[in-house]
């Protein structure tokens, strides 16, 4: 029956023209929104990821609490079932406690440590300190953050390594006083690679240490606060040695940080955050997007499949006495709805793989528009997903639109055609 | 080879009412009949029941020896493909497709279309179209359609050919045209025809007539001296026998 449905969709070229564009500009929309959304998603998703493993273990905050310092100076105070006593021993105080008990670190590192490693999810992890520095050259000063790591480690937990310039994160191995800077720092504080800057942690004493990378994740505000060095260079600026205030966790299964961040939040007295809740804004944009690009789609295809449906209704009330001739010929109620879901399922095919070139070469194009000044471009996703997606969007309600009305067409009988005819 | 109809009843409606009731009828291979009737007679009925496309409420209807009511929906119409033709009073043509490609929609069924297009050509030649091969139906006259119309019909040599008013909606010229194909047909190719008319003239050429009054057969009639064909034309005969087709 393909030839005749052929032959009937060429007998009405601008009915046939007009659906297939609209599921063409369906299936493009579709493909051109997908590629740039996931295109910046994964953009962004990658430099989160550099800075974020699977699964980040850190210190809490150890504030303190007015009812803790009751509870511990006047054990007796609010035990009391008898009011009378009670009121007897109620403490007020003048200036209620208030503050930072500590600074904030990880208590029980090495429990975290041999947890860890024996967890079969765990395919790493690596402890970092971080510390707010004031950083000294010559006469001009700067604020900024170091980050204590253990190179051999940080590198499997973390995609950091394409982003350093010049240098190696190796080069920090074993200590010794050596720093990779962010390349925006450098241009702030006006100093080279080879250097040398003066750090303190605002205790007065400075501490030499010698610029021997450059990184630059291309995020200016970050650029411009990162400090790498060894750990226990940092231990030792700090005056803490074995103090971390981060364990970094990189999992086999990234989908599944939710769920162990979950378990071990049960047990855990310091905050476990998996990379999901740490960047839980941008994800909700990303959703957000998904569901309008989805929404723009669905109308687009809804529209088009309408267009199929009441093409094909129409049809198939003005071919009735061919569809009797056609079933007095010998071919079966199959036959006829096979030649109406055939024109359906040619212009979803057809109107789709159109859609999907002209989405791909919008796509291209895209990817070649330049951003600003600093040759920044448009992020295009090519991820076949899309292109899958986009083509069985389009197929399936083209389907869908042609099913109805080819099935009402394949229960007409001969007899009752002729008959209504006559 | 026969048609044979036992108790033939068909009711429409809700309270039924009876168009056709108690046929009984048998027609033998290589007959020519007519059947005619006042309108509402039920002489159109009684043809779809015959040719299958309509069932009846009750009785029993045989072809070639099947007992048509017990046949599949896939077998119904694979019979219909191979063994009956029709010819409608409106010719039915797909306007999509040219005279040749209309003819050969049967033949498609069953990709057969190479082994018949050489019979297709031929029956273009015999009646008298061959010119208009390659024509889409909108460009045909009446008479010219017809005329495909029953070439289609043709085109898998059925045994029996059904013709309801083929000549309702032509002129007299084109009407006798397409009465002595139908003729010719029954003679040189031995194909039973069954035609439904109203006209006496053309039921006249019939080797039997049949009258129905209300759904009932009131004359059954053999005749002596059936008219062969209206005006002599001979081409047929040659064409057809020199092939033995």
């Amino acid at each position: 029956m393909l030839f005749l449905a052929l032959r009937h969709l060429f007998s009405r070229k601008k009915q046939t023209i007009l659906i297939f564009l609209g599921i063409s500009l369906g299936t493009m929309m579709y493909t051109v929104i997908s590629g740039m959304q996931e295109g910046m998603k994964e953009f962004v998703e990658e430099r989160l990821m550099s800075n974020t493993s699977h699964i980040k273990i850190s210190a809490r905050e150890q504030t303190i609490k007015v009812k803790e310092m009751t509870e511990l100076f006047f054990p007796d105070a609010g035990n009391y079932t008898d009011i009378e006593k009670k009121e007897k021993t109620f403490v007020r105080w003048l200036v209620p406690p208030y503050g930072q008990r500590e600074e904030a670190h990880i208590i029980y590192p090495q429990g975290w440590f041999d947890r860890l490693r024996e967890n079969n999810d765990v395919i790493d992890y690596a402890p970092t300190l971080s510390l707010n520095v004031i950083i000294t050259k010559g006469k001009s000063r700067y604020a900024s953050s170091i980050t204590g790591i253990i190179p051999e480690r940080h590198e499997r937990v973390m995609s950091i390594e394409k982003y350093i310039q010049t240098g190696n994160l190796k080069d920090l191995q074993g200590g010794g006083s050596k720093v990779i800077a962010g390349k925006q720092l450098l241009e702030n504080i006006g100093a080279r690679l080879g250097d040398t800057i003066l750090l303190s942690v605002g205790t007065g004493e400075l501490k030499p240490l010698k610029i021997v990378g450059i990184i630059d994740f291309g995020v200016k505000h970050l650029d411009a606060r990162t400090l790498l060095a060894h750990l226990t260079d940092v231990q030792k600026l700090n005056k803490t040695p074995g103090q971390i205030s981060e364990i970094s966790v990189s999992l086999y299964q990234m989908e599944k940080s939710q769920i162990i961040a979950d378990q071990w939040k049960k047990i855990a007295t310091d905050n476990v955050e998996s990379w999901q809740e740490a960047n839980a804004n941008f994800l909700q944009i990303f959703r957000f997007q998904d569901i309008v690009r989805d929404v723009v789609t669905i109308a687009m295809l809804i529209v088009a499949g309408f267009g199929i449906y009441n093409v094909l209704s129409i049809t198939i009330n003005q071919k009735k006495k061919e569809i009797a001739i056609l079933r007095s010929m010998g071919f079966t109620p199959r036959h006829i709805i096979e030649l109406f879901l055939i024109q359906g399922v040619i212009l979803g095919i057809t109107g789709a793989l159109v859609g999907l070139l002209a989405g791909f070469s919008t796509n291209l194009y895209m990817a070649t528009i330049e951003l600003g000044s600093e040759g920044n471009k448009i992020m295009i996703s090519h991820s076949i997903i899309i292109y899958i997606t986009a083509f069985l969007l389009a197929f399936i309600s083209a389907v869908l639109a042609s099913i109805l009305p080819s099935f009402s067409a394949g229960k007409l009988t001969p007899i009752d055609i002729i008959r209504s005819e006559v | 080879m026969s048609i044979v109809a036992r108790n033939l009843i068909k009711e429409v409606g809700d309270p039924a009412s009876r168009i056709i009731s108690n046929i009984n009828l048998v027609i033998n291979d290589g007959e020519f009949i007519s059947i005619s009737g006042r309108s509402g007679s039920g002489k159109s009925t009684l043809l779809y029941l015959l040719s299958t496309l309509d069932q009846p409420t009750s009785g029993e209807l045989i072809i070639n020896e099947k007992q048509i009511t017990t046949l599949s929906v896939e077998e119904i119409h694979h019979f219909r493909n191979k063994h009956l033709g029709f010819v409608f009073q409106f010719h039915y043509l797909l306007p999509e497709l040219n005279a040749i490609e209309n003819v050969l929609m049967p033949a498609r069924k069953n990709n057969q279309i190479e082994e018949k297009t050489e019979y297709a050509h031929e029956l273009f030649k015999i009646f008298d179209i061959e010119n208009k091969k390659n024509k889409l139906p909108g460009q045909l006259s009446g008479g010219e359609q017809q005329r495909v119309a029953i070439a289609r019909a043709l085109i898998m040599k059925p045994s029996y050919l059904f013709a309801d008013e083929p000549t309702g909606n032509l002129d007299s010229k084109n009407g006798n045209i397409v009465m002595n194909i139908l003729k010719e047909t029954n003679l040189h190719l031995k194909t039973t025809v069954i035609l439904v008319t109203h006209e006496p003239e053309y039921s006249a050429m019939a080797d039997r007539e049949i009258i129905l009054i209300d759904g009932v057969i009131k004359q059954n009639q053999t005749r002596k001296n059936t008219i062969k064909n209206i005006s002599d034309k001979t081409k047929f005969k040659k064409t057809i026998t020199k092939k033995k087709l």
